[in-house]
């Protein structure tokens, strides 16, 4: 992040989501991905 | 990395608007990487049926073949183009969320030789474009550009560097579509060489994330010889990505000092600036599987929300090649990268081979 434009980089966004996918997945929100 | 579609936290409405933005050119991603499943089976299925021997072309390399087509036939429309800029996050969000399938001890051991291998390939990359820029008489950021983008991370590290060491935009435009074309050609190629050389999964993709350019095409490389060189070439790969604040650190303090850049106040907050932080990701949810976060079931969902990930990955790496682009500066620097990446791909097979002999990857 930087400080003056309070803008999120694009590599912070991707970690944030996949952390809250594994999140929803942990959580039981998301029971089960099929390929 | 490239910050070229960071996304605003404020204000609400603005976000939204540009969320809007890029649903056509993500659905248009989704429909490219589907249909690539979709062929992919059919395929089997029809050679099944009919007791034929056809070979199985992976989903990877439908994706991005439809992506191609399309990319320098019909061409992309407009509307799409800011869904299909996504392609990155979606790879990056795919490499995260791999991490579940890797222990932390696996990764520092493979991140260990990786880095190794990394330092040697990135002297031997910079060194030769260098010297062959010159020798061809390139304007010298447009090499600088093509250095940063054979040596590191392909289309972020030009992004990168371009800012840092102010080189012109055609210059990074040209040096983009070149590292592309030259992976996507490299794409095809390394997975018949690695088979024709009985390379061991782990070899392979260790070979394709050090000698492969760009993040996507080297996972898309790794992932056509199989799942399990796919890993590895993420993890090599990721390593060398994370090389990339210090390379463009060094471009931009020669740049400076020659009077043709900013110069760089604070080293270590530019090192870090460039870092690309979905590295750290992949390293905590590694860190979160090897503690047992997960149970088996979890760890499969992330690893199909990894391949979900990648699927749209591989249709954007199809759309963004446009090889039109490359004649826009004539065939020297195009001959230049090719002749770089000849060499690379030779010396870095070498080091893998000499490395799997040592360490028996």
């Amino acid at each position: 992040m930087s400080n003056g434009s309070r803008r999120i980089s694009l590599d912070w966004w991707t970690v944030i989501a996949a952390l809250a996918a594994a999140a929803l997945i942990k959580a039981g929100l998301i029971p089960n991905v099929p390929w | 990395m490239t910050e070229a579609i960071a996304l605003e936290s404020t204000p609400p409405v603005g976000l939204l608007a540009r969320l809007a933005r890029l649903l056509p050119g993500i659905a248009l991603l989704f429909v490219i990487g589907y249909a690539g499943k979709v062929s992919e089976q059919v395929l089997r299925r029809y050679g099944t049926a009919h007791h034929l021997a056809l070979p199985n072309i992976e989903y990877v390399l439908w994706a991005i073949l439809f992506g191609l087509i399309i990319a320098n036939t019909v061409g992309v429309a407009q509307v799409f183009r800011p869904g299909i800029a996504t392609y990155e996050v979606w790879l990056k969000s795919g490499i995260v969320l791999l991490g579940a399938r890797f222990l932390l001890g696996d990764v520092l051991k493979l991140g260990g030789i990786s880095l190794a291998l990394v330092a040697i390939e990135l002297a031997v990359a910079i060194g030769l474009m260098t010297v062959l820029g010159r020798a061809f008489k390139l304007k010298p950021k447009l090499t600088s550009l093509l250095a940063v983008g054979s040596s590191i991370c392909g289309v972020s590290a030009i992004i990168a560097a371009q800012g840092a060491i102010e080189a012109d935009d055609e210059d990074a435009t040209f040096a983009i579509a070149a590292i592309l074309a030259l992976g996507a050609f490299g794409l095809f190629t390394y997975p018949v060489l690695g088979r024709l050389l009985h390379m061991s999964d782990h070899a392979f993709g260790v070979w394709a994330g050090l000698a492969v350019d760009n993040t996507a095409e080297a996972v898309a490389a790794g992932a056509l010889y199989s799942d399990a060189a796919g890993k590895v070439a993420v993890l090599t790969k990721s390593t060398r990505n994370a090389m990339i604040g210090f390379v463009v650190l060094g471009y931009a303090l020669y740049w400076a000092a020659r009077g043709q850049a900013h110069q760089v106040a604070n080293k270590a907050a530019f090192v870090w600036q460039k870092f690309p932080k979905f590295v750290l990701g992949f390293l905590f949810i590694s860190l979160l599987a090897t503690l047992g976060a997960f149970h088996k079931a979890e760890i499969s969902s992330l690893a199909n929300l990894s391949r979900w990930a990648f699927l749209l990955t591989f249709a954007g790496v199809g759309l963004k090649t446009d090889f039109r682009e490359l004649r826009k500066q004539g065939v020297r620097p195009f001959v230049v990268g090719a002749l770089a990446e000849l060499f690379i791909t030779i010396v870095t097979l070498g080091l893998v081979l000499g490395a799997a002999a040592l360490f028996h990857l």
